[in-house]
């Protein structure tokens, strides 16, 4: 790429080609995770798709962008990363994706994303358009909320400033009594860890229960109420208005968590998801989505299968569980998000349909978000996110080479492109 | 002092204090006459010896020294008669090993815990020259936490009535007071058990030195050297070649005297005994781990040393490995044992290493007895409440009666060499003796009634056998056969799958690896190991009983080597403590039990380059291995690798991720990696020059120096530096450094910023062995780019792709995809990245890395092309033998599946009948507690991560 071609590009990153109808024209579409058009044309108007299909009837004076050796698909969306929000790992003054606190509903994810961090245009170079950003810490974490990973500012980017309350289910096993490990943690015995773990989960409900007493005292116009931050921002779970996302591994967590939905009668996801797999029929019957982080952790005992968590993907997907694929969450794994496609790739291999796989980086996402509306697919009416690649989506030797985010070409450069081709023009350097 | 004297002092160290109990003196008038000390034992069954039984016997104690053991009931005239009918009498139990002192009764436990992964230290240790006056214990010595084997446990010895009366309780009447701090510990002595005087109780002033594999450094704060198991290997070694240099410098003082006074101190003086080729004293090692017990068998005969090995009870892992039939074994009896778990479900957690551990348990005695030369038990690492009952267990498990009595009596007599004094009831031995009721210890209800030691006896209470119910529990435990073992060894399916003389992989994509690229519709010949013949149809040339592996639109690869890897290291990944270790050696401490070595070969792994971490300028030397699976870590060497050293440079080693306490260390920064590197390059090449001059006659011995040592062979080209590195400037800096003292870097680690100085690396000729795409979770990787590996390529640099990773190790097939897709690398110049490249800059590329005649048949079948997603590795080769295959790999999980859930249900009815109860909180304890070997597995390591050391181990 020369310079020039590079602030042509810059250009129409900043200004957007909004205006006017445009068709492009790619080898192949992949329309949704079962469709594909080969060829396909997309007609797109003012952010829009209009049209879609083998061939659609281009408009007069529309602009033709000519794909010919391109596959387009969906933009990629992470279901839950710390994009934005950490920068450096190592750096603590470039965190910001946990708090401290046990409960902080009213923290929300969004307002922290830094738009000029240099790993979201690393993320938007492997086809990432879109992300969740969750916050950690606690039990009730707080508000996540789905960005568009490119845009001037915050505001801007935010699709959605509320689009799970995150609560971290407390941990059912066992842990290992080992006597004076550290000197500074005392073993617990088995009697009281379990005490720990009833209470740990009854705190779960009285919270909840608070919650809901707020929502009355307040709706009912009660005497003596008083607004209070935290209740406030737990309302639109009360009413339903927003899912929780439980982050869960564990078998017990798991149907704890899903007992405790229905008797609260609230819309819950699973972040994790682990050993969700030995769950499989009961998270499809009661249609619970599950966003799978674990295709590359290692099995936790040493007499499991070794590709057992590759192949969890392909149990669940099987028994009709709606399934995203998701890196772990936290401040490591957001410099590798560009990375998303690959995990589901890897389940692939190991027993997961490829529109499946395709679904669960693209539409599935969509749905967790909220957002499957506007994005996920490629279908009339729907934004025009896309990206055109240069052969199968899931394959690590395809590059991506455009990127469409509500009709705008978006720039693919980033501090590695950039960096790349500073130090390829280096001159071979004289012998001293 | 010269040998002679040593020798004298040895000898009178042998002979006890007083033999005799009782002073011949007339006592004094008014002082209470003690009875004349004569006892008849009479009408007991008599235990002689574990395979020698008089019945109805009479035993004549005089002076405490047992005077007559014969059949029958004469009684000479004088004695005190004691009607023993109904009872049995046993030699008194020994107990070789009760440690005493700091970690009184605490077996080594060897964690890999968060304060283990803590690191740092002052510059003070052997090898490097010390910034504080006197770094190992106070006093003179040597200067190493830990060692001090001049410490005497005699010095100080007092009776510890409170627990000896329950030792007593139990029969024991003797103990080796073992030191139970440090790695080289000192002494202790071997004393009755009774109630009198120090000088009257001793019965040895040292019995052995002891060590132990005990990363003691790590225990302070800020740790010191050593805070490893590596790091522990490495100081006993400096020590005993400290030994041996004091005695060279004595021999060359003789022969030229001088005026500078040889005063070697008291911890050399000490050892100067271990290695006394005429008699040696003897050495007992406690190393803590089944694989360590290996490591101190190999150790002993690097030095001549025959040690007693005190066991874990954990033989069952490796038996072949961690038993020698020449070496006497020292056993704890502690088993582990369950626990009531609340909910059904937690069983799920409990995994089938746990319950294989818990019914081994009480079969491990019968191992180590079947297996060794002799097996001792002792009460250390045990509440003394279950000892007996484990025994009876271990009796149950097939320990034959005699064999448990001998380990309780005259096989702790033999190896504490008090022999001649106990350990059986033959005549003029120590009257010592264990009364049982009934005729057997080796029954439930057995019932100490009596001790005896040297002839005062110390009698307990009987309660009553004859009440019915315990009569009636008695017949239903008869009734009942004792639980076998079940559990399978681990070793009983971790091993090759398959060895066939001759194999012909025929109709494969072969990925040569080597300028014929990758060609189409081949065969392979295996023969013997080794790649025997390539060619479009080779049929006529494979052997008639030649294996054949049909390609069906399979690919053959080299198998993948992995440049840089900790996948299978025991104990910790660091010597974290000094700025320099060259003297730790990780082939010490490979894990062949790693569960990452089958994961690893279902990935097509072959090889991989173990490297210590990254805390320090000069780290410790590495060990390139094949995933020989099942094979003992010696085995898995790699042989023909050159001999390597792990390196580094930037923020791990100047401590910049480490907190606020790590701050004294030399290096804090970039400045002063550089001049330490050039600081000990020079003092190694000092060190050559005296070395030379000694070797000439011209000088004094030279003390030989491991850290140094090492840092000499590569000055000298005969070990490898693999640095790890981020930015360009200290990557050049540090070649330009190494160029001065004519070093050729073989291969830069990571090298993230290698891109940006390529030329430079390539006409320094190093390799630059980094990651695919990893960048920004440190300050100095937030210019790491994806493209660095393709363009360092272009511009002429040899370039692997590594995992520093136990995930990444599983599809480094994928990862060099990416070098396709980041710079548009060719598919076959891709491979090389993770199969010759990496050859090359182990230098191991004449045997590995590519499909060419002659090279090792180190082979991984793909299902499609290996650069493809949807490829899975179907089988893996390695000398020609099969290791990994799909569906028998498959299998085995099934079977190990099957064998925990028969584990589970056989655990659950244990605990449903009730025979857990009363298990002691030791015991179910150590029920979750992991053996180093497989607790290593769980706190994977990582030199990106090295950041987070102060803070522990996560990402």
């Amino acid at each position: 790429m020369n310079k020039f071609a590079t602030l042509t590009l810059l250009f129409s990153s900043l200004g957007g080609i909004l205006a006017g109808q445009t068709v492009y024209r790619a080898k192949k579409i992949q329309a949704t995770p079962t469709q594909v058009f080969q060829p396909g044309e997309i007609l797109v108007e003012d952010g829009k798709i209009q049209a879609i299909g083998k061939s659609v009837k281009a408009p007069n004076g529309a602009k033709i962008i000519e794909w010919k050796d391109l596959e387009i698909y969906p933009g990629l969306i992470s279901p839950g990363s710390s994009l934005g929000l950490t920068e450096i790992s190592a750096l603590r003054p470039t965190r910001d994706e946990r708090e401290v606190g046990t409960h902080t509903p009213d923290v929300e994810a969004w307002v922290a994303v830094n738009p000029d961090s240099e790993l979201i245009p690393v993320a938007r170079a492997n086809g990432i358009t879109h992300a969740v950003v969750a916050p950690m810490g606690g039990t009730v974490s707080g508000v996540s909320g789905l960005i568009a990973l490119d845009g001037w500012g915050v505001e801007e980017m935010t699709i959605s400033k509320k689009v799970a309350l995150h609560l971290w289910w407390p941990g059912h096993g066992i842990t290992i009594p080992q006597p004076n490990s550290t000197g500074d943690s005392k073993p617990k015995s088995i009697k009281e860890q379990e005490k720990n773990r009833d209470r740990k989960i009854r705190e779960i409900d009285e919270f909840f229960n608070q919650a809901e007493a707020y929502w009355q005292t307040k709706t009912s116009k009660a005497e003596g109420f008083r607004e209070i931050p935290a209740w406030e921002a737990m309302l639109p779970v009360i009413e339903g208005k927003i899912p929780v996302m439980i982050h869960a591994d564990e078998v017990r967590q798991i149907r704890a968590a899903i007992e405790w939905a229905a008797k609260r009668n609230f819309r819950i996801m699973i972040s994790g998801g682990r050993d969700a797999w030995k769950l499989a029929d009961l998270l499809a019957e009661k249609k619970v989505p599950v966003i799978y982080n674990h295709v590359f952790t290692a099995p936790v005992h040493r007499n499991l299968p070794h590709d057992l968590q590759f192949r969890a993907p392909g149990v669940l997907a099987e028994a009709g569980v709606p399934i995203s694929i998701g890196l772990r969450l936290g401040g490591w794994s957001a410099a590798h998000q560009r990375n998303l496609p690959y995990h589901a790739a890897h389940a692939v291999a190991h027993g997961l349909s490829r529109s499946k796989a395709l679904a669960s980086i693209t539409i599935e996402p969509a749905r967790i978000a909220g957002v499957a509306n506007l994005l996920g697919t490629l279908e009339v009416d729907k934004d025009a996110t896309f990206i055109a690649t240069s052969g199968d989506l899931l394959d690590i030797r395809t590059s991506v080479k455009h990127m469409i985010l509500a009709g705008n070409e978006v720039d693919l450069e980033s501090r590695h492109t950039r960096l790349y081709q500073r130090y390829d023009n280096r001159p071979v350097p004289q012998l001293k | 002092m010269s040998f002679n004297t040593l020798t004298f002092i040895t000898l009178c160290l042998l002979v006890p204090f007083s033999l005799t109990a009782n002073d011949e003196r007339v006592p004094f008038p008014g002082e209470k006459p003690r009875g004349l000390n004569l006892h008849a034992l009479v009408g007991a069954d008599i235990q002689v010896s574990p395979d020698t039984r008089i019945k109805k016997g009479v035993l004549l104690i005089r002076d405490g020294m047992i005077e007559k053991v014969e059949k029958g009931k004469k009684v000479p005239p004088g004695y005190r008669k004691w009607d023993m009918s109904g009872k049995t009498i046993y030699a008194g139990f020994i107990d070789p090993y009760l440690l005493t002192g700091v970690n009184s009764g605490k077996l080594l436990d060897l964690k890999h815990d968060q304060q283990h992964l803590r690191a740092t230290a002052g510059l003070s240790f052997i090898g490097t020259p010390s910034t504080r006056t006197d770094p190992g214990e106070k006093g003179p010595g040597f200067e190493v936490s830990g060692v001090h084997p001049e410490k005497k446990g005699i010095n100080g010895f007092q009776p510890d009535e409170e627990k000896w009366k329950n030792l007593r309780k139990h029969g024991f009447t003797i103990a080796h007071l073992a030191p139970s701090e440090g790695i080289l510990r000192g002494t202790g002595p071997c004393v009755l058990l009774g109630q009198d005087n120090p000088n009257q109780l001793t019965l040895k002033e040292e019995v052995a030195q002891v060590m132990a594999f005990d990363p003691v450094g790590k225990n302070q704060s800020p740790p010191v050297y050593p805070n490893s198991l590596m790091g522990t290997l490495a100081v006993i070694r400096q020590a005993f070649f400290d030994v041996i240099h004091a005695r060279e410098t004595s021999l060359y003082i003789k022969k030229n005297p001088s005026s500078q006074p040889h005063l070697p101190h008291a911890g050399i003086r000490s050892l100067q005994k271990v290695l006394n080729d005429k008699e040696p004293f003897p050495v007992w090692i406690e190393p803590g781990s089944c694989l360590m017990e290996n490591r101190a068998l190999i150790l002993g005969e690097e030095f001549g040393i025959h040690p007693v090995i005190i066991a874990t009870g954990d033989e069952w892992r490796r038996p072949d490995l961690a038993l020698s039939r020449n070496h006497s074994y020292i056993s704890p009896l502690l088993f582990p044992a369950l626990s009531k778990f609340p909910e059904d479900e937690d069983w799920e957690q409990v995994s089938l290493d746990q319950l294989r551990a818990w019914d081994h348990a009480p079969s491990n005695p019968a191992l180590i007895s079947k297996n060794s030369k002799s097996l001792s038990f002792t009460t250390s690492g045990v509440g003394l409440g279950e000892f007996h009952e484990n025994l009876l267990k271990a009796v149950d498990r097939g320990l034959p009666e005699e064999k448990a009595l001998a380990a309780l009596t005259i096989n702790p007599a033999r190896i504490c060499e008090i022999e001649q004094f106990t350990g059986t009831l033959e005549k003029g031995k120590m009257a010592n003796l264990v009364v049982v009721e009934g005729d057997t210890y080796f029954d439930k209800k057995a019932q100490i009634s009596s001790t005896w030691i040297r002839g005062s006896p110390f009698e307990y209470p009987v309660k009553d056998a004859g009440d019915e119910d315990g009569a009636e529990e008695a017949n239903a435990t008869e009734e009942k056969e004792p639980e076998k073992r079940t559990a399978r060894f681990p070793h009983d399916d971790r091993k090759v799958i398959e060895t066939p003389g001759s194999t012909l992989f025929t109709g494969f994509k072969l990925w040569t690896c080597t300028g014929k690229g990758i060609l189409s519709d081949h065969d392979l010949l295996v023969r013997d190991g080794k790649i025997f013949a390539i060619g479009p149809n080779l049929k006529a040339k494979a052997p008639k009983d030649c294996k054949i592996v049909q390609s069906k639109g399979m690919h053959l690869t080299p198998g993948i080597i992995d440049c840089h890897s900790h996948s299978m290291i025991l104990g910790r990944v660091n010597e974290s403590t000094l700025p320099s270790t060259a003297m730790v050696r990780i082939a010490d401490v490979v894990n062949s039990e790693s569960i990452n070595i089958e994961r690893q070969l279902a990935g097509g792994v072959t090889a991989c380059n173990l490297l210590h971490g990254s805390a320090n300028p000069i780290g410790g030397q590495n060990a390139v291995i094949k995933l020989r699976l099942g094979q003992k870590p010696d085995e898995m060497l790699l042989q023909a690798a050159p001999s390597g050293i792990k390196f580094a440079l930037g923020e791990n080693v100047k401590q910049a991720n480490w907190g606020d306490k790590y701050t004294s260390r030399f290096p804090q920064s970039r400045m002063g990696v550089k001049t330490f590197f050039s600081n000990r390059f020079t003092a190694a090449r000092q060190y050559g020059v005296q070395l030379q001059q000694a070797k000439q006659g011209t000088g004094p011995p030279v003390r030989r120096n491991l850290e140094l040592e090492a840092i000499l062979e590569i000055i000298r080209g005969e070990r490898l530096i693999h640095c790890h590195s981020y930015r360009q400037d200290e990557i050049l800096v540090f070649l330009r450094t190494m160029e001065s003292f004519g070093v050729r870097v073989a291969s830069l680690q990571h090298v993230l910023e290698g891109y940006k100085i390529a030329d430079e690396i390539a006409r320094h000729g190093a390799g630059a062995s980094t990651f695919s795409d990893w960048w920004a979770y440190k300050f100095e990787v937030y210019d790491a780019i994806p493209y660095a590996g393709a363009l360092m390529h272009e511009r002429g640099c040899i370039v692997s792709f590594n995992s520093d990773s136990s995930d990444h190790a599983r599809r480094m097939n994928l990862e060099a995809a990416k070098a396709v897709k980041y710079g548009a690398l060719s598919e076959s110049e891709a491979l090389k990245f993770v199969t010759l490249n990496p050859a090359k800059q182990l230098g191991i590329d004449k045997h590995v890395g590519s499909l060419e005649v002659g090279k090792d048949a180190d082979l991984a079948v793909w299902s499609t092309n290996p650069l493809d997603y949807r490829a899975v590795c179907k089988q893996t080769w390695i000398d020609g033998h099969l290791y990994h295959e799909l569906k028998r790999t498959r299998e085995r999980e099934k079977e190990r599946a099957k064998e925990r859930d028969s584990l589970v249900a056989k655990a659950r009815k244990s605990l449903g009948e009730g025979k857990e109860t009363g298990t002691s909180e030791e015991a179910k304890q150590k029920f979750f507690r992991f053996s180093l070997e497989t607790a290593c597995d769980l706190f994977p390591h990582s030199c990106r991560t090295e950041c987070n050391h102060g803070k522990g181990a996560r990402r």
